[in-house]
């Protein structure tokens, strides 16, 4: 795959297993300014809010989806231009979860992709949903 | 309970942040741990090779900038609880390592649905990201949602 | 000749959705082996969108495109199939506590049939509202299969459908376009309009179908936190 001449309707994006130890949303929590969010850090007290343990930011599953995509993207030196992510469950660390997506459209005018992805657990469920958009650089 | 908030507040900007210095090294803590290994983000002399010229964050690095309590000091609390609902992010310019980064918020829009936890409140908050140059970064739409 | 379809799905026209109509086609085209539907209907949350006009997308694609809505009651999500003019005069889809009774039969009265979805799933679905409420009256069929549950929700229909003998349909509720059509509802008859629709999710033979890969096995133990 080089160019946006490569990509079709269809093709795959991963998928990539994914283990998020408790210790790398910690990790994703001080460097995201986080440190101080109980429920991302904590299981004892994410439980006092009503969650079964702590959970992981919103913010780095996004990451994580944003990775997948640019990972697909920039040996195409395709740029992501767009993620929309829907958080539908709590993703919880220390799971078998699963990165995934699929190219949905290809615009050769506006030389753009559209990507579905999402992360799902063990049983299948799909726990963040995103959409995505990957700019191309003119055809050579 | 039905959903009674002042539509005034809808597109008034609630929040203008202080800037924020970007380093090097919190661009790489970020990258350490989201698991990427692109040089383009962890390494200054490939970097320098880069599209970009010099060290830049991954596109989703733009998310950890936040707003400070503003939002809920100037618009009614509605009922009790809050989840994080999703993000609609448009990625505009890199962030680059010595960034002063602020973020200017408005709430886009304010409406009500069932969902699986009963009737719930969405709010989207729109932060526009801005660099020391006034360039945008990107624009966050922020979607968080609540119980009636 | 029977007739395969995709009841539930949303397009761009959703708040939660950037499906547009188009993008779903051409992934059943290209997916047809293994998801043979005919057609799909639009269930647009909280709204019909009178104004969506897929004619000439139909014609391009031989895929037939309907509409309906998906409404919000107190006995949680339904699926209104028929909306006509009497209908939308009725009732403000916009209104999140529709009450389910009123809309289920005045929009039999009015021609068009109401489905209720996902009855599994907590708050949205039917099978919570029962436990603390009487039943509904008049109720010809759930959505059995919901190409978005998690597990335990389809089989916690299942059990609904077993205990009130409500007939069966299937849908995606796909906002995504690579999820159209994992779920449909092949019916006996040859449909080719809303109103053949409406009449046969009344009074004809229907099942849901699944073209799902089945869920794979992964493992379930959770290893002891990594140092």
């Amino acid at each position: 795959m080089h160019s946006l001449e490569d990509v079709q309707i269809g093709d795959n994006i991963g998928p990539e297993p994914l283990f998020l130890s408790k210790d790398r949303v910690r990790a994703y929590c001080n460097a995201a300014g986080l440190a101080g969010v109980p429920r991302f850090t904590d299981d004892e007290l994410a439980r006092k809010e009503g969650l079964p343990g702590m959970i992981t930011p919103g913010n780095m599953s996004a990451a994580l989806v944003g990775k997948l995509v640019t990972d697909w993207a920039q040996p195409m030196n395709g740029r992501l231009v767009r993620l929309g992510t829907t958080y539908r469950s709590p993703v919880l660390p220390e799971h078998h979860l699963t990165l995934q997506g699929f190219v949905t459209q290809v615009d050769h005018g506006e030389r753009t992709a559209e990507l579905d992805i999402w992360i799902e657990n063990e049983d299948g469920d799909r726990l963040v949903t995103a959409t995505a958009t990957v700019k191309f650089p003119p055809k050579a | 309970m039905a959903l009674d908030f002042d539509p005034a507040i809808i597109g008034k900007i609630f929040e203008e942040t202080d800037p924020v210095a970007v380093s090097a090294q919190e661009i790489k803590d970020f990258c350490a741990a989201v698991g990427e290994t692109n040089p383009w983000y962890t390494d200054e002399e490939a970097a320098r090779k880069g599209p970009y010229g010099e060290l830049v964050a991954p596109p989703l690095f733009a998310l950890t900038f936040r707003n400070g309590r503003h939002f809920f000091q100037n618009i009614p609390r509605f009922g009790k609880g809050g989840f994080d609902a999703g993000r609609d992010v448009e990625f505009i310019n890199p962030v680059r390592a010595g960034d002063q980064i602020t973020l200017v918020s408005h709430v886009k829009e304010i409406y009500e649905k069932t969902g699986r936890s009963g009737a719930m409140y969405f709010v989207t908050v729109r932060s526009t990201v801005k660099n020391q140059k006034n360039e945008v970064v990107a624009h966050i739409d922020h979607r968080f949602m609540g119980r009636l | 000749m029977a007739t395969i379809l995709d009841l539930h799905s949303h397009s761009e026209a959703s708040e939660d959705s950037r499906a547009p109509v188009e993008a779903y086609l051409n992934w059943i085209r290209l997916r047809r082996q293994e998801r043979p539907v005919d057609g799909i209907v639009l269930t647009e949350h909280r709204q019909f969108n009178r104004d969506g006009d897929y004619r000439a997308l139909e014609d391009k694609f031989g895929i037939m495109i309907l509409k309906a809505t998906e409404a919000e009651t107190d006995y949680g999500h339904m699926l209104v199939f028929g909306v006509n003019e009497d209908i939308l005069h009725r009732f403000d889809f916009a209104n999140v506590r529709i009450p389910a009774q009123e809309l289920i039969d005045e929009v039999a009265r009015m021609g068009g049939v109401v489905v209720p979805c996902h009855p599994g799933r907590p708050t949205v679905g039917l099978c919570e509202h029962y436990a603390s409420r009487p039943p509904l009256q008049n109720v010809v069929a759930v959505e059995l299969l919901n190409g978005g549950s998690r597990r335990g929700e389809d089989e916690r229909t299942a059990e609904l459908v077993a205990k009130y003998g409500y007939r069966a349909t299937g849908g995606s509720d796909s906002h995504l376009v690579s999820l159209i059509g994992v779920c449909a509802t092949r019916f006996e008859a040859d449909i080719r309009d809303i109103e053949g629709l409406v009449r046969e999710l009344k009074s004809g033979r229907y099942e849901p179908v699944d073209f799902r890969a089945p869920r794979k096995a992964v493992p379930r133990a959770i290893p002891e936190q990594t140092a």
